[in-house]
């Protein structure tokens, strides 16, 4: 797979548009009022979580909530991604298994890290379909290295535009362990780890385009119906 | 109607009912959502046996990856397009069903994936069918489905107990007294799940909720829909527990709203004599 | 928050320690300081031992602190730019090691490039460094490459929240970098390329106590 995403823009049942409205920001200006605290001592150096994103929580605005949602976006299909690669058993290969077990923890402290910095205001996760790449280990190694080279781009696109330094200090944080997570499977895959002296940033627009892209987010089984009397047996 | 002409009626539609399932085996399968069905075996008791159950071989390639544990975590997965499940996970196996995208509720048609193997470079998922006869698996082409969806829930239904369990990850986190089929129209027993969730309909006889089950009826084969077996409240709730419906599961209403803030469609059931 | 620091706080991970293991020990201070460390005692590394840098940044952001900021940044850049140059010269390298180090210097020089650049005549001078044989032999290069750029992801991290916005853009561009150099020789020594779910910052006192406490910058 190449390093350039596609940029076709397929909307599966409109679920990148309701995507976008959930993240994009409201009208009003506001201050979120205080997220979940979250347990510590997730960070090397044994620096406690739970103030990084307690401040963060307090401080953020109304646009650090829409960056904030569309990285908790971000974050849900990568953790979605590596878990469901992780329980599918496909990956044979012992350094690759150690990747995803590895990469999909973290992806899924990032989704709790962000879940607890938004409360109520986080968006909800989306349903996913990851059309086969979870079940063949060829497959998962080129996309993971898409979606860790995209995740960089989007916190590097974003960093720039967060207005409250605490949303600022989580976002950094995330930022470089995303870019570990992209050397570390192009390592894997026997592509450069650093292809560049500077990592490109791409803008929220360009990044969702790219995820539209890839038909991995789907608006999920309608399973509830309303209004018609049931015709079971009784 | 004379009593002679009531037996004549009964032989010939017998003797019909014999030429079918003479022909059962060699005819074209049934569209899963009832418009023309394999017709079942009378009495339903064949039908739930395992010997029964299409439980394809595996060829050589890699083994078949479990997908569900319903002490754990199963996965279902959207029909998104029409597709012919088969007996075997190869483009050539003889066709089990064709199936479609909707319910006949319009929910989306949705099966529990139980397994999954590749051959020959293609993805085929192990899946439990709603269909005739009941516990029937067949292998679909992955790119027919949609993504994963994960429930970490169990329903079982103890016929004899007239009992309904509900287990997370093997822990029970709900029970309640149900009422089951009547005889004559039992509750057919094996391994199902839950399809769908109908809410704010007018049918006080179905009280306020009803989860519709991939289990059908095998003998009220020409019921509306398909006769599939609901769980569903009720405006009889004197009659619980007891054998009193036409195979569906019964719940007190308030027992029903409980379970549905515990469970989600695509749960997989087990009904057990 | 105190100006003294623990060797602890300073080294959480041990890398410093684990670099310092490796370095055989040279002049007196140098010796004095793996002496300190090593006792747990408490360093104290002002500016001073920099060369000359200014004290800590606590302003809000703004072009006269960018500079000040870029001119850090631009003493880690010599820094790593000269190491990976002396280390490819030297003939030490083979393998992945070499293609490592040869990948990395241009990176690191380019930073090198742009950040002068960046600063014009404001941009600081190099120093003299002295890489106490990390760089004549394969094993300690790759330990010290190690610490060095996990030590880059860590100041740029820390100094994120004091840059204007542009700034930050063109550092948000090169920490991703420096992680990605990180994690690469991780895996060559076969350690875990990403050891935590966040990369913790550090201060401009704490990456001058690490730096310091490894005697590269002799002037």
């Amino acid at each position: 797979m190449s390093d350039h995403l596609t940029l076709a823009q397929v909307d599966r049942d409109g679920a990148i548009a309701e995507t976008l409205d959930r993240i994009s920001p409201d009208s009003r200006a506001g201050f979120l009022r205080k997220g979940a605290i979250l347990g510590g001592g997730i960070i090397s150096g044994g620096a406690v979580l739970s103030a990084l994103f307690a401040d963060a929580a307090e401080a953020a605005t109304e646009n650090d909530i829409a960056i904030a949602n569309f990285a908790l976006t971000l974050e849900y299909l990568e953790a979605e991604f590596y878990t469901e690669a992780v329980a599918m058993g496909a990956i044979r290969n012992a350094r690759v298994r150690r990747f995803a077990q590895v990469v999909a923890a973290h992806e899924r402290t990032h989704v709790a890290a962000l879940k607890g910095m938004l409360g109520a205001r986080a968006v909800a996760k989306p349903s996913f379909n990851f059309q086969g790449t979870t079940e063949s280990e060829a497959k998962f190694k080129a996309t993971a290295q898409v979606l860790e080279d995209t995740g960089v781009m989007a916190y590097a696109g974003q960093a720039p535009r967060v207005d409250a330094n605490a949303v600022l200090k989580a976002a950094l944080a995330i930022h470089t362990v995303e870019a570990r997570h992209a050397s570390w499977i192009r390592h894997i895959n026997g592509a450069p780890p650093a292809p560049r002296a500077f990592d490109q940033p791409k803008t929220m627009q360009q990044i969702l385009a790219a995820v539209a892209g890839t038909r991995f987010i789907s608006s999920g089984p309608a399973m509830t119906a309303t209004g018609s009397s049931p015709s079971f047996t009784g | 109607m004379t009593k002679g002409r009531r037996q004549g009626g009964f032989i010939a539609a017998l003797a019909l009912l014999l030429v079918f399932v003479a022909f059962a085996y060699g005819r074209d399968p049934s569209v899963e959502d009832g418009a023309v069905d394999l017709p079942p075996i009378p009495g339903g008791a064949v039908a739930q046996s395992p010997l029964l159950t299409r439980q394809s071989g595996t060829g050589a390639e890699t083994p078949p990856h479990p997908l569900s544990d319903p002490d754990g975590t199963s996965r279902y997965m959207a029909v998104e397009q029409q597709v012919a499940a088969r007996a075997k996970p190869s483009s050539g196996s003889r066709v089990v069903a064709r199936l479609g995208t909707r319910t006949p509720e319009g929910t989306t048609n949705v099966i529990l994936a139980l397994a999954r193997v590749e051959r020959g470079g293609r993805l085929w998922i192990q899946a439990r069918l709603p269909i005739l006869p009941n516990n029937t698996l067949g292998w679909i082409p992955r790119d027919a489905l949609g993504g994963y969806n994960q429930v970490t829930t169990r329903l079982v239904v103890d016929l004899s107990a007239f009992r309904a369990t509900l287990y997370r990850r093997g822990t029970v986190i709900w029970n309640a007294r149900v009422g089951v089929g009547q005889r004559q129209w039992a509750t057919p027993a094996g391994e199902f799940y839950i399809r769908n969730r109908l809410t704010k309909y007018s049918s006080p006889t179905y009280g306020p909720l009803a989860f519709g089950t991939s289990a059908r009826s095998p003998v009220l084969t020409d019921w509306p829909a398909g006769g599939f077996v609901g769980i569903h409240g009720t405006n009889q709730p004197s009659l619980i527990p007891g054998r009193i419906s036409h195979g569906c599961v019964r719940l007190e209403n308030a027992d029903i709203l409980r379970l549905d803030r515990l469970m989600s469609p695509g749960t997989p059931l087990s009904i057990v004599r | 928050m105190s100006e003294h620091l623990t060797v602890e706080v300073v080294d959480a991970d041990g890398a410093i320690r684990d670099a310092l293991n490796d370095i055989e020990t040279g002049t007196s201070r140098q010796g004095f300081l793996k002496k300190a460390l090593t006792a747990g005692g408490t360093v104290v590394l002002g500016g001073v031992a920099i060369g000359g840098l200014p004290a800590l940044v606590t302003a809000a952001p703004g072009p006269a602190q960018d500079a000040k900021i870029l001119n850090f940044a631009l003493l880690l850049e010599y820094l790593e730019a000269e190491f990976y140059t002396r280390a490819s010269a030297s003939g030490a390298l083979s393998g992945e090691a070499r293609e490592f180090s040869r990948v990395v210097g241009a990176h690191e020089r380019a930073h090198v490039a742009f950040l002068k650049g960046a600063l014009g005549s404001k941009a600081g001078a190099k120093p003299t460094f002295d890489f106490k044989g990390t760089t004549e032999d394969q094993a300690k290069f790759l330990a010290t490459a190690r610490v060095l750029e996990d030590t880059g992801v860590a100041a740029y991290n820390g100094q994120g929240p004091n840059l204007t916005k542009p700034t930050l853009a063109a550092a948000a561009s090169i920490v991703s970098v420096e992680a990605r150099h990180a994690a690469w020789v991780r895996d060559i020594l076969q350690q875990n390329p990403a050891p935590a779910a966040f990369d913790a910052a550090k201060t401009q006192k704490q990456i001058e106590s690490a730096v310091g406490a490894t005697g590269f910058i002799t002037a």
